[in-house]
């Protein structure tokens, strides 16, 4: 080539090619000067082509590898490797598991004094106050709306502290039963209100389970659907999110309070402890929450209301 | 009079590509049509979304998971962003400057998209179980912003 043939030239052949450049016409070394820079750029324009045609496979190779990253992760979730939710102990009954009595007393019992001492830094999520233009009443008292699912786990943490707020002003009958979010879903322990009824002098509290946590092939089993009216509520104002509290059309709440993730993977027992003892961050925000929630209660009831529960720490 | 190097083309304009341009605009036009369609649908808690909420296409399931919001900040207004800063980077005048601090900012911006994409959509198949066309459609628009930069970034060296 005729590149390397220049760059082995020695010393000497070097002076001599100098010498006769000397000696050649203006025209002439001119015509050589343009030569050599013909040849440096042709070589210049090889490298860069061989430099790009380099990069080009590289580039092809990245692009290569994301796809195939992205095929496999398809492939290995349609072959059922991936999944982690087959496990048919890892769901909880609808209605939940039987908690002890003594469990529930005890948080039916926090007192309200506890509840307003609580810290209220964990809370992440604010209840807001609507117009009150369309009271929602169910047999001629305030309805308490509240729309949920058994897979979700910002519901699962919410209930705590809904608990913790509706025993104040009622019972439930049956008792709630234990259950958890889905296990892929955070595995937050909870309780559950369906299959219960609570009965209030103050106002009636319907709660929805739209799921439950048990996974399907494409989602998680319906439990209950909402009416029509419950569903516009819950669209028009929550846009379908879960847990979403609707308190007599005077104020509602999309998503929880505070964060479930201090909650995974624990026990039912683990959390119950928590619950009246603001020194955990756990119990503080549940018991925070559950003022909260007490409060926006009492305000949405036009006139009957329990003193002694919404006068405290007012 | 000029040198036969100095007429021929400049390097610097031989060497950018004329489709990378309007190619990658294009994809992030749509893709901001997308993320934007996504946040509206967020924020107006509107009813309208057309997607299924029944299979395993589940919109519901995927915006209401804990996957939906990275500390606090959905997850469509984070891909919003995204385009937009995107669509700056691939305006096809941007690719005609040689600056080489704006390639690596694209490269890197296109990895941070590609690298998302991966985490979502590992969310969607491993953990939440079900699939988001809308959320499908900005994985798939990212992906291709991501190829499109690194291939024509790699294949037209900066010139030096």
């Amino acid at each position: 080539m005729p590149d390397n043939r220049k760059t082995s030239r020695g010393p000497t052949q070097k002076a001599a090619g100098s010498a006769n450049r000397t000696n050649v016409s203006p025209k002439k070394q001119t015509g050589g000067n343009r030569r050599q820079q013909e040849r440096e750029e042709r070589r210049h324009q090889a490298a860069l082509e061989a430099r790009r045609a380099r990069n080009r496979r590289w580039g092809l190779a990245s692009i290569g590898l994301v796809v195939v990253l992205v095929v496999v992760l398809v492939v290995v979730k349609v072959a059922g490797s991936g999944g982690g939710n087959s496990a048919a102990d890892q769901v909880s009954p609808p209605a939940g598991s039987p908690i002890p009595a003594a469990t529930l007393s005890k948080l039916a019992s926090v007192p309200m004094s506890t509840l307003a001492a609580a810290p209220s830094g964990g809370l992440i999520n604010q209840i807001q106050s609507t117009t009150g233009a369309n009271a929602v009443t169910s047999n001629g008292k305030p309805e308490l709306l509240f729309i949920g699912a058994e897979f979700c786990p910002h519901c699962a943490a919410e209930r705590w502290a809904l608990y913790v707020a509706l025993s104040k002003f009622g019972t439930f009958s049956p008792n709630p039963g234990r259950i958890h979010s889905a296990t892929q879903d955070g595995n937050v322990p909870t309780l559950t209100f369906y299959g219960t009824t609570y009965t209030s002098p103050y106002f009636v509290f319907t709660p929805v389970e739209v799921y439950t946590n048990k996974p399907t092939a494409n989602g998680y089993t319906a439990l209950q659907t909402p009416t029509k009216e419950q569903y516009n509520i819950w669209q028009s104002v929550g846009g379908g999110s879960f847990p979403f509290l609707d308190f007599a059309g005077k104020a509602d709440m999309v998503g929880a309070q505070y964060s479930y993730v201090p909650m995974q993977n624990l026990a039912f027992s683990d959390v119950a402890a928590q619950v009246g003892n603001n020194s955990t961050q756990l119990g503080a925000n549940i018991d925070a929450g559950a003022y909260q929630l007490v409060r926006t209660i009492c305000s949405s009831l036009s006139s009957s209301k329990p003193a002694s529960v919404c006068s405290a720490g007012a | 009079m000029t040198s036969p190097v100095t007429e021929r083309p400049d390097v610097a304009e031989g060497s950018v590509p004329r489709w990378p341009g309007p190619v990658g605009t294009l994809v992030c036009i749509l893709g901001l049509g997308v993320a934007g369609y996504l946040t509206f649908e967020h924020y107006t808690s509107s009813t309208s979304l057309a997607c299924s909420d029944n299979g395993v296409v589940n919109c519901l399931k995927v915006t209401t998971s804990s996957y939906s919001a990275v500390a606090g900040v959905p997850v469509a207004v984070l891909g919003l962003v995204f385009f937009v800063i995107m669509l700056v980077l691939q305006l096809p005048p941007m690719w005609r400057r040689p600056e080489r601090w704006l390639r690596v900012a694209r490269v890197a911006w296109s990895v941070v998209g590609l690298g998302t994409v991966l985490y979502l959509l590992s969310a969607e198949l491993f953990v939440i179980d079900a699939i988001c066309l809308w959320c499908t459609a900005v994985h798939v628009l990212t992906l291709v912003v991501f190829a499109t930069t690194v291939y024509a970034t790699v294949s037209y060296p900066r010139p030096e």
